[in-house]
Order: structure tokens, then C-alpha cells, then sequence
């Protein structure tokens, strides 16, 4: 631990203005996020605790029918906004967090066993991965989702509608994985250490996965934060078409779904502070990430 | 007395690092005659690139130009090194692969490089590339031909006639034959050779095989932890050398001699120190089984013109 | 019989355009030669070396006695037993693996650069089940640095933090690890300034004797093998054009390839 603070990793962190602030932004979300049932004034998810009558106070102004002040204001179902972008959070977070993990360790098998065994293998899962890669990621999720939607019987598709949505983010998300962790999979299959290996009659998943995997999953990180902010973004994106949470339990896309449908009436806080709060935490995200992919760089080894 | 063509005075490239700076090139002079081929030599880590980088003006951040002055024909380059880089010093590096352009061929590289030096028209400049091909040894009909249709001698050959264009006094060749076969290698060493007699081009031949310098070089300077520790005729110096170090190297460097076979190989105990752990004094003494006090604490100027090493301050001082 | 056999080895490479490209375009067929027909023995305990200069066959030659290729005719037999014998049980294949080992010509890229040296040495050992308990094998690794000339404390170093000779050091000790009867050294040194060569190769010499180590040794250049080599073959594209022990090659050379290379390496003068 206490390398860490002295490593050179370290010291570009403390220099860097851009990775302090965005790495704080990301924590102080993540905590909020963690916390939302301590910091939140309410339960937006809790139906009785809501007053349809609350609907519509604008931010810190009393509400002329029952008096409450709320700090940013409330959405059109009479929910605290800020409670609810709290817990949103929680979804947004939560959906983003899994679907990385998916794409990521499907993505790195995938690249591992395309870059390592070569042939047809690495032709039939590289044409998969064009494929892929020429439809938007949002369209094969939707793609996917509506695919899971149409198969599974309807009385769990309100439980499975977070799980449907991480397998449909993560399946949309793991080619940059693959063909990234593929290019260094094979310079490092030509590498004598491969070769010795190979001599002491280790099998090919053997190699694969102690020789190659700790030697190419450097720029995984890089990509899997990237892929984090993508995630976070596409789950507000099906929220907001209306395939992603349910609205019951809205998450920051479900609210900017609303807000928009409220702005020319003048409610403009229903859009604002989830958007601004998505934005902050998308390119706080993107800003971490670029970051680390500089630090990163093999040249400065 | 011959003027030199390049004076390095006290030279000194540093590299500064997060709580330190550390020598990479410490306090070291030599010079470059006219018509001369001077070889650098030293093991990974000496400095001899470092020192050709620096001629150069190719140092970078966090390197840096410590001290010294680096001079050609009396006229200091350190401060615009942009002026005399490829005009009047050129330079040949290891690898042909990534010296030439792969999208352009060779006419259109050798053209352009003579259009940038001198002012002449399209047709001469040709003219002078064919020229130029044939000098090295290449048909001047492949004018048109790109990099990647040569074999990897002949790409040097091309890099060597680029490196000729601007009709440099000084070449600076860092490892030229290092990645190339041992017969292609020979062929390229005599062009360097028939190059510095024909038009009196000065080399600064930059390389860590004794062989090579034997071979090639006029005179030879040798490199340790960044120093100079001898500098002479490449014949006096590899045959009768005066520092240990070059002794050791000489004696270490394996020849074709099949009485060897049953005898160890000369060997020089420990490495050369990093560049952050140079001992005090003169930088080879842990190694050196002549050391004495006084190489611990004070590190030996240049005796004679000749050799950094205590040993030597007697006049006429040899091992 | 000699421990090691190289019969007519021949190993052709298909370098051709895919089927659809060459009926469009209608290339011929492109077949590479890289290894000839090439015949040569080891004695156990000896060096044979192998010279060449790049394309003249000397590693695939090598990768093949490895077992790491197979012929695509010819031979290697080392010991009685052939890698490419589709008869050969496992634990008779296993037990040729164990008997050829291999160090390689780049320091940088022939460990691991994730995994502590212990490991990195180790890995033989458990591999071939050589020694069961732990501590034994922790001892087994101290034993084998000692062996080339590192010591206790460079077991829980990365590779990174030694120099190139070093890491060769680090490589010979792997090899060992495995109690190997020949060990293919594929240019071990061509990478090491002149110092760290010599170190290297009287290293290989002290193991050789001390262990009865056959090596196949292979370079470019003439001078290492000289002081290394019982015998030497010379190839050029492929073919063994010439072989004899190192008195004979260098002083009384019968080809003309042999005659141009020792024309043409770079020698120390010396009186």
C-alpha cells in the first residue's frame, strides 16, 4: 500500500488537475449513490409515501398545496427530485457496473482465444465482431432486449428487467475488449517466454490463461472505464425510449424522459439536474479514463 | 597541427528525474579530424549514443545538455543544432526498416533531401541521386523502387547515399551494421571506409563490437559509466591498451581460435554500475583488480591525451 | 548410436496466396525450402554448433530438435525417441520434453515479465512433477540461482529490476530446472555487450562439464563458436554445405560460403 503512494503512478495523480477533480466527482458519486437511503430526505420508491399533490414544486419554493420545500424541486408524480436522482443512481450505476464486467470478460476470452489459436477461430469471432460493430450499440441493445422481452413469460419480465438490460449493455459492449486483448495476444504469442512454456508441455489454456492474460489485460482498464461512462449513458438512453427500468422505480434517463416531455410548460427542473447529473458523471468518467490511458502508455515505461 | 573538424569540450548530458538527476554523459571531450573514422565504443549504458544524440541536437526532455560545448569548425551547433543537423552532420542509425519512408521511393526521398540543401533544379537533382545510388553500390535504374523491395543491406546502402545528399563534412553512424548478416555487414564497412578516403567525409562510427572498430576505424574512443577512458590509434589502443577496462574488453572479445575451445573466456567481474550508482572516484574501480586508494576518491583526468587512469601518471605510465 | 540424430531433416513452409487469390490472379503456388535435408549428429556431453546467417534454416533446424515443429520429413532422434512418433506414449513424450530444454536469444523476451523469478523457475519443477513438497522445491530454485550465479534474495524480484545478463542467467537456470540432458541454445549471447558474453558463455561451459550437458549451439558468429563447438556445420539457405571440428573449418575451410564468412567477420587484430 504504502508503494502505491510513493510509485510514479501516484505522483502523476497528484500533479494532474484533470485526474484529481474527475476522481473525486466519480467518488463523491459513487458515495452518494451508496448511501442515497442516509442522505435522501425520502423514499422516492416507496408509493405511500408520495403526494401526487406535491407534483410540480419548483426547486426550494413552497409547495401551494401542502407546503413542503424540496431541494430540487419534484417530478411530475409529487417524488423529491433529489431523492430520486439518488437512488437512480443506484440503478444507473448498478446496470453500468455489471454490464462492464460482462463485456469485459467476454470481450477478454474472447480475444485471448481468437489472438492465441488463430485459424478459423479467429476468423469466425473477428466477423462476429465487425458485424457487431457496424450497428450503433444502443440498436443492438434494444435489439437484444427485445428479443429477451419477447421470450421470457410476462410475469417475470418486471423482476428480469435490470438482468435484461445488463446482458443487453454488456453483450453490446465487449468487441473493443476483444480485439484490443487479440492485438497484444498475438505479439505476446511470439514471445520466447510463450516459446519455454510450450517446452515444458504446459496446454494451450494453460499458456492462455497464466502466461499470456496477465501480459495483455494492461489497456483493459483503460477500455473498461471508457466502457463504464458508455454504459452508464446507454442505460439512460433505454430508459429514456421507454425499454429500460420500469418507471416505477425511474432511473436518471427514466427522469429526463419526463423532464423533457415537461420543459416547454415551464417545469424545467425535471430535466435539468438529472441531465447535469448524468453529464457530470459521464465525462468525469471519460476525463478519469483518458487520463489513465496517457499515464498508462507503454512509452512512458 | 590539424585543426579538428568537431570539438566536444566538457560535455555533459543529465537526465532529471523525479527527486534526482542523475549523468548519463559525464564531463567528456574529444575530437574529430578531417578525413578521419572515429569509433565510439562501449557497452549498453556508456553513453556513446547518448553522445551522438547530443552532436545531433536530439536530446530530449528529461534530458537535457548539463554543460560543455560541442563545436564545428569553430562555430558552436549546441544552441541551433536545427541549422547544421542533416546538412552538415548527418546521420545513419540501426535500423533501415524505420529510417526511410515506406510511402515514398527512394528518387523522391534523395530528391527531396537534395532540394532542401541546395538550390538546383528537379532534373539535376536526379541527376545527383543517380549519382549518389552508384556510389553506393545500388543501380541507379531503381530509382523508382520503394524501401520495402530492398533487401536490408541494400536499404542501408540507401540510407547511407541520404545521409551523403547534402555533402556533409561529418556522418554520424550509430550501430549501422549492428542488424545485418556478418557478409553484408563487411560490405557496408568498406563503403564507410571507400566513402571517408573518396571524399574526405569525417565518421563518427558509434558501436559496442570490438571487431567492427578493429576493422574500421582510424582511431577509437572508449566509454565507461559515460567517460572517456581512452582515447587513441584503434591499433595502439586495441593492442596495447593502457586502461584495464579496455584491456579486459579486448582480452574478453572472443576470436576465431579453435585452441580456445578448451579455455575460458577473459572475463570482467561485476557489470557496469547504473546510472544512478556511479561509485565515487574513478568509475571502473570496483572492477578493477589494480585499484588503489586514490581511484576511490578522486576520479583521473585524461593523461597524456591518451588514457583516464591512475595508473598512468607516471609519464610513460603502462600496465 | 549417438544421443542425438538429425536424418535427412527437411521442413518446407506453404507461403502461398489463399486458393481464391491465386485462380483469380493465377499465381503459382509459392513453397519455401527452409530446411534441406540435413544430416548431422551429437555426442553426448559435446557442442555442435550451427552457423548461418539469417534465412539459412538455423532455427527452424532448432525449433524442430525442440519439438516444437515438426519435420516435414526426415528425422530427429535424441536419445531413442522421436517427438513427431505418434506411437510414443505420454509419459515417454513427457519425459523427452523434460530431457530438451531451451535458452533463448532475447533476454527481454524469454521471461515472463509478470511472474517473480521463483516462479518463473519453479514452473519446470512442478511441470514435470519433479519435487512434490513445497519447501523442497523452495529450496530446489535457491539451489539452481546459486547454480548460475544469483543468489536467495532475487527470488521475489520481477525481471525487469535485472540486467540482460542476468536474465539470461535467470534463463539457463529455467532450463536446469527441468535436469536436462541437451539444451539447445539458440544464439544465448548475440543480445549481451562483449563482457556479459564472456561471463555467459564460460557459465555454459562450467554447467556442461559439471552436469554432462549436450548443447546444440546456434549463432552467426564465428568467434563465440569457436571457443564453444566440438563441431561445427555451416548452413546456407537450408543446406549444410560444410562440416568439420573447429580446426578444420577455420583453418583448412573447404566451401566457398565458409571460405566468405570467415573473410568477412570482423576481427580483433591481434599480435
Amino acid at each position: 500500500m504504502e508503494r502505491f503512494f510513493c510509485s510514479d503512478f501516484f505522483y502523476h495523480f497528484r500533479h494532474a488537475p484533470v485526474a484529481i477533480v474527475s476522481f473525486v466527482t466519480i467518488i463523491l458519486i459513487i458515495l452518494a449513490a451508496i448511501f442515497a437511503n442516509f442522505i435522501a430526505p425520502t423514499n422516492p420508491f416507496d408509493p405511500a409515501s408520495l403526494n401526487l399533490m406535491n407534483g410540480f414544486t419548483p426547486p426550494l419554493e413552497a409547495n401551494e398545496f401542502t407546503g413542503e420545500r424540496f431541494l430540487l424541486g419534484t417530478d411530475d408524480q409529487g417524488r423529491d427530485l433529489f431523492s430520486t436522482i439518488l437512488y437512480g443512481l443506484r440503478i444507473s450505476l448498478f446496470v453500468g457496473l455489471m454490464a462492464v464486467l460482462l463485456a469485459m470478460v467476454m470481450g477478454v476470452l474472447l480475444g485471448l482465444i481468437a489472438g492465441f489459436l488463430g485459424g478459423w477461430i479467429d476468423s469466425v469471432i473477428m466477423r462476429f465482431a465487425d458485424i457487431q460493430m457496424t450497428f450503433p450499440s444502443i440498436l443492438v441493445a434494444m435489439l437484444i432486449y427485445g428479443v429477451a422481452r419477447g421470450i421470457l413469460p410476462p410475469e417475470v419480465r418486471y423482476e428480469m428487467s435490470i438482468v435484461v438490460l445488463i446482458i443487453s449493455i454488456g453483450l453490446s459492449e465487449w468487441v473493443p475488449f476483444a480485439r484490443t486483448v487479440r492485438g497484444s495476444t498475438l505479439v505476446e504469442k511470439e514471445k520466447e517466454y510463450v516459446t519455454a512454456a510450450k517446452m515444458i508441455g504446459l496446454t494451450r489454456q494453460q499458456i492462455m490463461l497464466r502466461h499470456i492474460l496477465p501480459n495483455v489485460l494492461s489497456p483493459v482498464l483503460v477500455i473498461a472505464t471508457i466502457t463504464f461512462a458508455l454504459a452508464i449513458i446507454a442505460e439512460a438512453t433505454l430508459s429514456f425510449l421507454g425499454v429500460g427500468v420500469p418507471s416505477t422505480k425511474p432511473s436518471l434517463g427514466t427522469l429526463i424522459r419526463i423532464g423533457q416531455d415537461f420543459l416547454f410548460s415551464g417545469e424545467w427542473w425535471i430535466l435539468l439536474f438529472p441531465a447535469v447529473t448524468l453529464l457530470a458523471l459521464a465525462l468525469s468518467i471519460n476525463l478519469f479514463g483518458d487520463w489513465l490511458r496517457d499515464i498508462l502508455n507503454p512509452k512512458l515505461k | 597541427m590539424i585543426e579538428p573538424l568537431l570539438e566536444i569540450k566538457n560535455l555533459s548530458v543529465s537526465l532529471k528525474k523525479r527527486d534526482n538527476i542523475s549523468v548519463a554523459v559525464d564531463d567528456l571531450s574529444l575530437n574529430l579530424y578531417p578525413g578521419e573514422i572515429l569509433g565510439l565504443v562501449g557497452e549498453s549504458g556508456a553513453g556513446k549514443s547518448m553522445t551522438g544524440s547530443a552532436i545531433l541536437g536530439l536530446i530530449e526532455s528529461p534530458l537535457y545538455i548539463s554543460a560543455g560545448t560541442i563545436s564545428l569548425q569553430g562555430r558552436s551547433i549546441i544552441e541551433a543544432p536545427e541549422n547544421i543537423r542533416g546538412s552538415q552532420i548527418s546521420m545513419i542509425f540501426q535500423d533501415p526498416l524505420v529510417s526511410l519512408n515506406p510511402l515514398k521511393t527512394i528518387g523522391e526521398q534523395l530528391i527531396k533531401t537534395i532540394k532542401t540543401h541546395f538550390n538546383i533544379s528537379k532534373a539535376e537533382a536526379l541527376d545527383r541521386s543517380k549519382k549518389l545510388l552508384s556510389d553506393v553500390g545500388i543501380d541507379p535504374e531503381r530509382i523508382e523502387a520503394y524501401p520495402h523491395t530492398f533487401s536490408g543491406g541494400m536499404r542501408q546502402r540507401v540510407v547511407i547515399a541520404l545521409a551523403l545528399a547534402p555533402e556533409p563534412s561529418v556522418i554520424i553512424a550509430d550501430e549501422p551494421t549492428t542488424a545485418l548478416d556478418v557478409s553484408v555487414q563487411a560490405q557496408i564497412l568498406n563503403l564507410l571506409k571507400q566513402l571517408c578516403t573518396e571524399r574526405g567525409t569525417s565518421i563518427i562510427l558509434i558501436t559496442h563490437d570490438m571487431g567492427v572498430i578493429s576493422e574500421t576505424t582510424d582511431r577509437v574512443a572508449v566509454l565507461y559509466s559515460g567517460r572517456l577512458v581512452e582515447i587513441g590509434k584503434t591499433s595502439d589502443v586495441l593492442q596495447r591498451p593502457q586502461h584495464p577496462y579496455t584491456a579486459g574488453l579486448v582480452a574478453s572479445t572472443p576470436n576465431i581460435d579453435p585452441s580456445s575451445f578448451d579455455k575460458k573466456l577473459f572475463q570482467i567481474p561485476g557489470a557496469m554500475p547504473d546510472i544512478d550508482d556511479v561509485p565515487d572516484g574513478c568509475a571502473f574501480h570496483p572492477r578493477c583488480e589494480h585499484a588503489r586508494d586514490k581511484c576511490q576518491k578522486h576520479r583521473p583526468p585524461l593523461f597524456d591525451a591518451r588514457v583516464s587512469c591512475w595508473l598512468s601518471e607516471k609519464p610513460g605510465g603502462t600496465l | 548410436m549417438s544421443f542425438v540424430t538429425v536424418n535427412q531433416l527437411t521442413r518446407l513452409f506453404d507461403l502461398s496466396e489463399p486458393w481464391i487469390v491465386r485462380t483469380i490472379t493465377g499465381q503459382k503456388k509459392r513453397i519455401l525450402t527452409a530446411v534441406d535435408c540435413v544430416n548431422f549428429q551429437i555426442e553426448k556431453g559435446e557442442t555442435y554448433a550451427l552457423v548461418g546467417e539469417s534465412g539459412s534454416g538455423k532455427s527452424t533446424i532448432a525449433k524442430m530438435v525442440a519439438g516444437l515443429l515438426m519435420p516435414t520429413s526426415g528425422s530427429v532422434i535424441i536419445d531413442n525417441k522421436n517427438f513427431n512418433d505418434a506411437n510414443l506414449e505420454k509419459a515417454s513424450m513427457n519425459a523427452l520434453r523434460r530431457k530438451t530444454q531451451m535458452v533463448f536469444q532475447s533476454p527481454y523476451a524469454s521471461l515472463n515479465p509478470r511472474w517473480k523469478i521463483r516462479n518463473i523457475i519453479n514452473e519446470p519443477i512442478k511441470a514435470f512433477g519433479l519435487i512434490k513438497d513445497e519447501n523442497d522445491q523452495h529450496k530446489r530454485v535457491i539451489e539452481l540461482l546459486e547454480q548460475v550465479g544469483l543468489s536467495e534474495r532475487d527470488i521475489k524480484k520481477y525481471p525487469h529490476e535485472f540486467s540482460g545478463g542476468q536474465r539470461q542467467r535467470i534463463s539457463i537456470a529455467r532450463a536446469l530446472a527441468s535436469e536436462p540432458e541437451i539444451i539447445i541454445c539458440d544464439e544465448p549471447t548475440s543480445a549481451l555487450d562483449v563482457s556479459v558474453q564472456a561471463q555467459v558463455l564460460n557459465l555454459l561451459k562450467d554447467l556442461q562439464k559439471n552436469f554432462s550437458l549436450t548443447y546444440l549451439f546456434i549463432s552467426h558468429d564465428l568467434a563465440v563458436i569457436s571457443t564453444m563447438a566440438n563441431n561445427i556445420g555451416v548452413l546456407k539457405e537450408g543446406v549444410l554445405v560444410e562440416q568439420a571440428t573447429p580446426n578444420d573449418l577455420f583453418h583448412k575451410p573447404q566451401h566457398d560460403y565458409t571460405k566468405m564468412l570467415l573473410a568477412a567477420a570482423p576481427t580483433l587484430q591481434n599480435n
